[in-house]
Order: structure tokens, then C-alpha cells, then sequence
């Protein structure tokens, strides 16, 4: 069987979309923006209690007081977590993605219901748009449409069309044909068939795509967290790759949250909205028992008035609130004049701590820095498209070597800050005579012949594969498990517990020689390569753009034992606090800040 | 039933329809037209609905299409107001070509003038009563507090006065079939086209909206179209009939038509559960001649045969016929009405091979097995009948 380059046609297929159609995709970017932006605003705007309010008050509008009361019990907990404005975001996304979707996904199903070779051809594309994982578009996604919610969007509202289209098509196909018949006999024109037989008759079946629509989106949010989508998606992400399970759980029960929020609602929506819903409705309050009180549902008109008073309400908290300043930036000191400048990290360790250090360094030079976390083939990707600014954990010349060699030219070397780093494989010290890689040969029995590893994505990764292994002929007997740095760190504690052997990728510097004995394997062959260096990597016009954090970039050092203390702040400092942990951390360090970004003067 | 009628301006006429469903339809009407049958083209993978239909509806008339399932009545229906489109043929409704008008004028054509009811009602079920014998007039752009109006006239024409505002779901089979045909009389269209709109009803229920439609007949007459699977409901119901058998019509005519000269023995298999005595009149067994003496009972020629038996068996004089100005027109004697009965009975024992065929083996063995001698076989075939009769005269 002949090789059909068929990845390598997508690829120049995209990138000739990308230098051709740049202006329709920056124009949808635009409008995409603004749409979320938008939303975005009026829902994270008000006080989160108020805002939860609001939503009770729809609630209560739809389902009744026992619905109003759970919701804004589970939006206060929301709050509660901290994680009030990463919902909102995601809210946004989700609503807007909605939005979009069925906008294109009911006209797709009317059409595919009146054309049987229309739902044909459609049929396929949606079996495409549904299976294919999300990750294969987010990429090209982050490319067209630059880091942000964006490439998260589009891809959520590709990944819930489907259920939209088919259940439009589903429920104008299962309308009685007789109904249909008896239109058309009495001179319906085919529009009003549509609107007067078919649609209402259809509603139901459409309020259920509806609700699916709804429900992928949210899922799918998770995943655009990790393209720069932000929102719980980010939070989850974080927390997970962190082996943070406290955060992991609250951010994933905000997820929930919004997920039976979203569900009730548009349920409900479908009997204030279609008239066989109401019908059905006014039958089953009529035989329902009960308090009254649960029961009553206050009119269109009462829920209207108290959403928008409420909205008063936090539209004047708002007035009276936005006399504050800003941060307060010291005299002379002000290099940036409020200049952007766009962060992005990928959730390592390190990689958290510079940013944050570096977030806090900036702010107080005049900077609005603004940090981003993706994952690292769409930070390379948006750094060298210049939508990113700069990063601060690039491990050269081996690990991120595949991103460097694509994006070389697209890109500004800021100089190494820490080094030499080391990979290898550690296992617990309670493994005896398991010293250097050579030691593993024909012990694969002991170890259940894996190797856990971290992504797949993972420069390390490759080269373990590619090179370690067959250097020392563990190649046919270990099979290296791809999963995240979290599963690894996870199953290393796991296996630590209950001192079973485990044979791990891992790295210096890394926090989890601290907390595990461990044993580096030797690498007597050197097949790991040199020890790396962690380079600050920018945009390649950002020595242009920001030439005072170049200087400052270039100069930058930072020893192990600064950079572990940092870490160790972060991680105690909790989730969400990333950024007051450092401004702690660099308050303990009098003088630092003045020598890592000096003011000329 | 049969009296005669005037010329009204306002008629249909369907004119050499065909229907065939498949590939390359038109070919396929060639080929009937030279002479090839049905399971010839079936072979080829098209099927042939209606085969060269034709037939006319004076206005008022009552024109009744039976015909067995797959008979291809309901495709006939559906070309008379273009919800099919004919492979070939033309239907004219007051003289205008239906079918070759464009899509935009068929529309008015039939929000304006041709209305129907359908077998399993097809109420909208998102519709209120009020609004779903107002929909026709909807269509039409009628104001709404008139379409309104009108519709609430036409609900209590057909009986469902006090019911306007409840929901289809909530009403039995035959009043939800009273709305549909209220949706139809709303709009004042001329032709009214029934799909066996009383099919899915009860026999009691079903024998009621009969009596309705023919009531409301008498006073709207309207040109009804009423295609059906039951003889007797044809019987009842047809000014004409037509029966179908494989897209093709076999027979067209009056009831009395078909029973006293069916066509073929398909048509003969089926009237022989047709209580003969109540579609037979006076007028069509009477001998023509001078009337009996003046003391004789008189009955006008429209008196079904089943009325005859009460007067002749109180006297032995011969009754008096008399036409639609009550002139005397004919007599009848007993010998005659039991002659004009017996013909029947000859029937099922001449033809049990046929009726075998028509799938009603039961019948025609219960047929055979009674002695073929006249006089025993009217009491036979008349059993059901009394049954109904019975109902009527309780109903009365």
C-alpha cells in the first residue's frame, strides 16, 4: 500500500488558508470576539451573588421555587471556590457557541429534512465533525484565529452541530404526514407549512438537539480550556496536571453546576416555548399535588421585571464601584506606560513559577501583563504567529527541539535562564539493583513491562522513544505509556504507597524529588543527551516590540534553590493565587525585582 | 336516490388520468396505452397507481370511489387536487384545467375551492378546536375575528357546538372526525374530496356521520368526491360509483347499476353481501303499466324494496308507484318483489368460484352450503341488514 500523504495535504491546505484568508479569519475573529466579549461582560459583570440571583429568578421563571433556591445555592458555591469568573467565561462560551450553532445547525436540519440528498451529503460531515477529536482542529483553530477563546469556540461549535442538525431534521421528519398533506390541501404555501405545522410540531424534538447542543458545548469546554479558552476548562486543566485533586474537584463540581443549570433550563424552556409543551405542562400541574408555593411559577412578565431590577441593582453597585484604581505603579519606575504584553505557559511547574514572578516583575514596571496557560504546541504555535508575546520554559536543545525546528524563524531566542537540566528515568529507591538504564534489561517481568510516561506531546517523550530505548535494547521489551505528567505522578504515588516498582519519566529540576526518594537512573550511554537549558522564548518582533524586557530577559538567572522556594510558594499558596503567592515570594526577596528588570536611571 | 337532477354549471371532470410511480414514468403511460398490463411493468420496478381514469361529478352529486387497498382510489383522490401530479391527464374543475396551472394559482385554487377530509382526521394537534376548523380560512387571509366566526358556524354544522376550545386529544374518533370536516365546510369550497374519512370510525359512529353527511347534502349540496372500501357505504352514500380494481376503474353508475348489471364478476363478488332490499327502490322493480285499482296503497319510486314488504302484506292488491310529480307510474305485485329479491340468490351459488377468489371464502361456503332455493337466500343476505335496521328505526 502505497503512502497517501494525506496529513501533508492538510497541512499545506491550511497554511495557504492560513496566508490567504487571513482577512476572513481575522474578521470572524472579530465578530467572534465581540460576541463573547459581550456576554461575557453582562454575565461576569455584577456582584456573583446578584448575578446567581438573576439566575434563579430565570429558574424560578421555569421550573419553580425548589429549582430558583438549588440554583443559586449552586452558583453561590460556585462563588464560593473562587471560580465565579471562570463559570461566568465559560457560560459565555457555552452560550454563545450554542447560539452560533443552532443558528446554522436548525436552518442545516430544515434543509436536510425537505432534501433527501442534502441529509445525504450531510450525514458524513456530521459523522466527521462528532468523532474526529477535538485537538486536530483546536490546532489549526489557534492558527486561523489566534490564542483566546476563539479556536475553543469554533471548536465547540463544530464538535455540538451534530445533535442540532439531526434532531431538527429528526423531529420535521416524524411530523405526521397526513398533517403535512392536510396543510398542503388546504393551499398552505410550503413556508407557512414550515412555520405553521412542521416547525411547532417539531419543537419538542428541536428543544431536545437544543439541550444536546447545550450539553456537548459544556463538555467540549474542557478541552478548549486547554487552547486558551479559559474559563473552568482552564481551571480543571490546571488542577489536574498539578495532581491538585482538591482543585480538581471543585472546579469539575462548577462544571456540574453550570452542566444541570443549562440542562433544567433548556428542558424547561421547550414547555414555555412550544405550544404541545404547554399543553403538556398545564395537564401535569393540573394533576399535581403539593405545596402551591413550589408549584407557582411567576408569569413571563413578573420574571422579566425581577431580572432586570436585579440587573439595576448590580449596574449601580458597578457605578459605585469603578472609582478604584488600578494598580498602583511607583514613580520613575514606569517602563511599560500600561503596554500589554501576553504571557503564555503551559502548566509545568517552572513554568508557572517564572510567569507569575515574571507577571508580578512587569506589573510593577508599567506592564499589563496578561498570562495565558495552553498547552505547549499551541503556545508554539501562537508564539510564533506573534498572538503570544513571550513564554518562559522552552528546554533546549532536545525537548522542545520538533517546536523550535518548525518555528525557528517565527521566533526570538530570550537566552537560557536556568541549566543544566536533566531527563531521566527514576525509580523508587526500595528497587534494588536497578541503578542505570542498563539494569533494566530482561527485568520487565518486575516493572509489568511499562514505562509510565507523560503526554505523548512531551519532547521527552519522543526521545525516550525514538533513542533511549533502542540505545539499550529496551525497545521490544518495555512499552512506554503515554499519559500526563499528573497519571504519572499519580501512579508514582501510588505505586510509592504501596511499594510496588515503578519506573517513571521524569526531570530535574522537579518538585517530586523532594517529596518521593527516588533514584535517577544513569545514562552511562549518554542517550538522553546533554543536560538542557530553559530558555525565555518570544514572538519574533519582540525585541522590537518590548525592548527593555528583552534586556532584562537576556539577563535573567535563576538558581535551584530560588526556583524550588518559588515553587514551593505557588503550591501552598493554592490554586487561583498563583499570582499573590509570587508577589509574596518576591516581597521576601527585597532587591530581587531590581536586579532581574533594573530601571535605567 | 336516483332522481333527476339539474344542470349546474359547477362540475369535475377527470379526463384519461394516469399515475405511475417509478422511472421514466411517461414511457410507462405509453405502454399501458399500447397495451401492456400492470405486472409487466411492475417487472421493471414501476408501479402503475391509476390506469386511464376517467369519469365526471355533476355539481351536488355524491361520487363515491371503492375500491380495495392498493386499488389506487386514494392516488385518484390526491390528482383531483394536484397533491399528486398526474403522469398524464387532465382534471377540470368548472372548467379550468387543474393541472396545468402553476404551483402559486393550484394554491388558491385549493384554499379557495376544494377542501378535504382525511382518513385518521389529520387535526393539528397544536391547534385548539376553534383553530383547527378556522386553519382553511387562515390560509385564505380571512380577518381573524371573522375566520373565527365562520368556524365556529361550521362546528356547529357538523354538531360539535360548546366544543371550541378543547384540544383534539380530547375528543373521541368520530367527533375529532367531526372537525376535520368542519375544517373542510368553513372554507365554502365547492368540491369536498373525502379519503375514507369515516373508515377509521366505528360502525355505529360510522353509520351516524353517514346520515350527517347526507343531512348537511341536503342542504349544502356540495360536489363530494368519497372514496371508500365498503360497499354498503358507497350503496349509501353514491349519487355514482366507481369501482376500481388495480388502478383501473371497472365500473361507473348508480348503485342500482351495479348491483342489478355489474360489470364483471369482480364487481358481481362484491355486492353479494349487499342487502339488496335496501338499495333496490320501487321505481327500479316496478312494471310499468296502469295503476291498480284507486283504494291501492301508493309509495313514491324512490322507496327502498325493504319498505315494500309492511304495505303488500296487508293487502293483496298491487301497490301503486308514483314519480316525483306523484303521478302514477307503475305497479308492484308480491310475485314481483319476491322475483326482484330471488334474483339474488342465484348469484352466490353461480359464482362461489369468484367469490373465493375476493377472499371471502366464509361467505361464499355459508352461501353453498344454504339451499340454493328462492326465498330462503333474501333472509340470508338480509340478516345484517336488519341489524341496521333495527339501529335506525331505535335511533328514529
Amino acid at each position: 500500500m502505497p503512502r497517501i500523504h494525506l496529513g501533508s495535504w492538510a497541512e499545506n491546505a491550511v497554511s495557504w488558508l492560513q496566508t490567504h484568508l487571513s482577512w476572513l479569519f481575522d474578521a470572524i475573529n472579530t465578530v467572534l470576539t465581540g460576541m463573547y466579549d459581550g456576554v461575557n461582560a453582562v454575565l461576569g459583570g455584577p456582584e456573583p451573588l446578584l448575578m446567581a440571583g438573576i439566575l434563579a429568578v430565570v429558574a424560578w421563571w421555569l421550573r419553580g421555587l425548589l429549582a430558583a433556591v438549588l440554583t443559586f445555592a449552586g452558583f453561590a458555591l460556585v462563588d464560593s471556590f473562587g471560580l465565579w469568573e471562570a463559570a461566568m467565561a465559560t457560560l459565555s462560551l457555552v452560550l454563545v457557541a450554542s447560539l452560533i450553532t443552532l443558528l446554522v445547525a436548525v436552518p442545516l436540519g430544515i434543509w436536510a429534512a425537505r432534501s433527501s440528498k442534502v441529509s445525504g451529503a450531510l450525514r458524513p460531515a456530521l459523522d466527521v465533525m462528532q468523532t474526529m477529536p477535538a485537538f486536530v482542529y483546536l490546532i489549526p483553530g489557534v492558527m486561523f484565529f489566534s490564542i483566546g477563546p476563539i479556536p475553543g469556540l469554533i471548536a465547540t461549535v463544530v464538535f455540538s452541530m451534530p445533535p442540532g442538525v439531526r434532531m431538527t431534521e429528526l423531529g420535521i421528519r416524524q411530523v405526521d404526514g397526513e398533517l403535512v398533506e392536510a396543510a398542503t390541501a388546504f393551499g398552505t404555501t410550503p413556508r407557512d407549512t414550515l412555520t405553521r405545522v412542521q416547525l411547532p410540531l417539531a419543537l419538542p424534538t428541536i428543544m431536545a438537539g437544543v439541550n444536546q447542543v447545550i450539553m456537548l458545548a459544556l463538555s467540549m469546554v474542557v478541552i478548549a480550556g486547554m487552547a486558551g479558552a479559559g474559563g473552568l476548562g482552564e481551571a480543571v486543566y490546571a488542577a489536574v496536571t498539578k495532581v491538585d485533586i482538591g482543585g480538581g474537584v471543585e472546579s469539575g463540581l462548577a462544571v456540574v453546576v453550570l452542566a444541570i443549570y443549562l440542562d433544567r433550563m433548556t428542558g424547561a424552556l421547550n414547555q414555555r416555548v412550544s405550544p404541545l409543551g404547554r399543553r403538556a405542562a398545564a395537564k401535569a400541574a393540573s394533576a399535581a399535588r403539593g405545596l402551591a408555593v413550589l408549584r407557582y411559577r411567576p408569569g413571563t412578565a413578573v420574571a422579566a421585571v425581577g431580572v432586570v431590577v436585579l440587573a439595576l441593582v448590580a449596574g449601580g453597585m458597578n457605578l459605585a464601584r469603578s472609582g478604584d484604581g488600578g494598580h498602583s505603579v511607583a514613580a520613575g519606575a514606569d517602563v511599560g506606560h500600561g503596554r500589554g504584553i501576553k504571557l503564555g505557559y503551559f502548566p509545568w511547574d517552572e513554568a508557572v513559577a517564572t510567569t507569575y514572578l515574571w507577571q508580578n516583575i512587569l506589573e510593577d514596571r508599567g506592564f499589563k501583563p496578561d498570562v495565558k496557560q495552553l498547552d505547549p504546541g499551541p503556545l508554539y504555535t501562537a508564539l510564533a504567529q506573534g498572538q503570544m508575546d513571550v513564554q518562559f520554559d522552552s528546554w533546549l536543545p532536545t525537548t522542545h527541539k520538533q517546536y523550535m525546528d518548525r518555528y525557528r524563524d517565527q521566533l526570538t531566542d530570550l537566552g537560557a535562564w536556568y541549566g543544566p537540566t536533566s531527563l531521566e528515568l527514576s525509580v523508587p529507591d526500595y528497587v534494588k539493583g536497578v541503578d542505570s538504564l542498563e539494569d533494566l534489561k530482561g527485568k520487565s517481568g518486575q516493572f509489568g513491562g511499562k514505562i509510565v510516561g507523560i503526554e505523548s506531546s512531551a519532547g521527552m517523550m519522543a526521545t525516550l522513544n525514538d533513542k533511549v530505548l533502542k540505545e539499550y535494547g529496551l525497545d521490544g521489551e518495555y512499552k512506554v505509556v503515554s499519559s500526563s505528567t499528573s497519571s504519572m505522578l499519580a501512579d508514582l504515588d501510588r505505586a510509592i504507597k504501596k511499594q510496588e516498582p515503578i519506573v517513571t519519566t521524569l526531570w530535574s529540576p522537579h518538585w517530586a524529588y523532594g517529596k518521593h526518594k527516588l533514584k535517577k537512573l544513569k545514562d552511562p550511554k549518554g542517550a538522553w543527551g546533554k543536560g538542557e537549558e530553559i530558555h525565555a522564548v518570544g514572538k519574533k518582533d519582540f525585541g522590537k516590540d518590548f525592548p527593555e524586557v528583552t534586556a532584562w530577559l537576556k539577563d535573567f538567572k535563576l538558581s535551584e534553590q530560588d526556583l524550588a522556594s518559588l515553587e514551593v510558594a505557588i503550591q501552598d499558596g493554592g490554586k487561583g493565587k498563583e499570582k499573590d503567592s509570587a508577589r509574596r515570594w518576591l516581597d521576601a526577596h527585597p532587591g530581587l525585582a531590581d536586579k532581574l528588570a533594573p530601571v535605567g536611571h | 336516490m336516483s332522481s333527476t337532477r339539474e344542470v349546474y354549471v359547477s362540475r369535475l371532470q377527470a379526463e384519461h388520468l394516469y399515475k405511475v410511480f417509478g422511472r421514466r414514468p411517461e414511457a410507462a403511460v405509453e405502454r399501458l396505452e399500447s397495451g401492456a398490463d400492470r405486472d409487466e411493468l411492475r417487472a421493471d420496478g414501476t408501479t402503475a397507481a391509476v390506469i386511464d381514469a376517467s369519469f365526471e361529478v355533476e355539481a351536488g352529486q355524491i361520487f363515491v370511489v371503492m375500491g380495495l387497498s392498493g386499488s389506487g382510489k386514494s392516488t385518484l383522490l390526491r390528482m383531483l387536487n394536484g397533491l399528486l401530479e398526474p403522469t398524464a391527464g387532465r382534471v377540470l374543475f368548472d372548467g379550468q384545467d387543474l393541472t396545468a396551472l402553476a404551483p402559486r394559482d393550484l394554491r388558491t385554487v385549493r384554499s379557495r375551492k376544494i377542501s378535504m377530509v382525511f382518513q385518521h382526521f389529520a387535526l393539528f394537534p397544536h391547534r385548539s378546536v376553534l383553530e383547527n376548523a378556522a386553519y382553511g380560512l387562515e390560509v385564505q387571509g380571512v380577518p381573524r375575528a371573522e375566520r373565527l366566526e365562520r368556524a365556529a358556524e361550521a362546528l356547529e354544522l357538523a354538531g360539535l357546538k360548546g366544543w371550541e376550545t378543547s384540544w383534539p386529544d380530547e375528543l373521541s374518533g368520530g367527533m375529532q372526525q367531526r372537525v376535520g370536516l368542519a375544517r373542510a365546510l368553513a372554507t365554502d369550497a365547492d368540491l369536498l374530496l373525502m379519503d375514507e374519512s369515516f373508515s377509521a370510525l366505528d360502525p355505529l359512529i360510522r353509520r351516524d356521520m353517514q346520515d350527517q353527511l347526507l343531512d348537511l347534502q341536503t342542504r349544502l349540496k356540495k360536489t363530494i368526491v368519497f372514496i371508500t372500501h365498503d360497499l354498503n357505504e358507497a350503496m349509501r352514500l353514491g349519487d355514482r360509483i366507481a369501482v376500481m380494481r388495480d388502478g383501473r376503474i371497472v365500473q361507473n353508475g348508480t348503485a342500482e347499476d351495479i348491483l342489478v348489471r355489474p360489470a364483471n364478476d369482480y364487481v358481481a363478488s362484491f355486492i353479494q353481501d349487499v342487502d339488496r332490499s335496501r338499495v333496490l327502490t320501487a321505481g327500479s322493480i316496478m312494471t310499468s303499466g296502469a295503476g291498480a285499482g284507486a283504494g291501492a296503497a301508493t309509495v313514491p319510486a324512490a322507496t327502498p324494496v325493504a319498505e315494500l314488504f309492511t304495505p303488500l302484506a296487508r293487502s293483496t292488491d298491487p301497490l301503486t308507484v308514483t314519480d316525483a310529480q306523484g303521478e302514477p307510474a307503475g305497479v308492484i305485485t308480491r310475485d314481483l318483489l319476491l322475483t326482484a329479491l330471488g334474483e339474488e340468490a342465484e348469484v352466490p351459488a353461480q359464482r362461489t368460484p369468484q367469490t373465493a377468489e375476493a377472499g371471502k371464502p366464509a361467505a361464499a361456503k355459508a352461501a353453498a352450503a344454504k339451499s340454493p332455493e328462492a326465498g330462503d337466500e333474501p333472509a340470508e343476505a338480509a340478516t345484517p341488514a336488519r341489524a341496521d335496521e333495527a339501529e335506525v328505526s331505535a335511533r328514529a
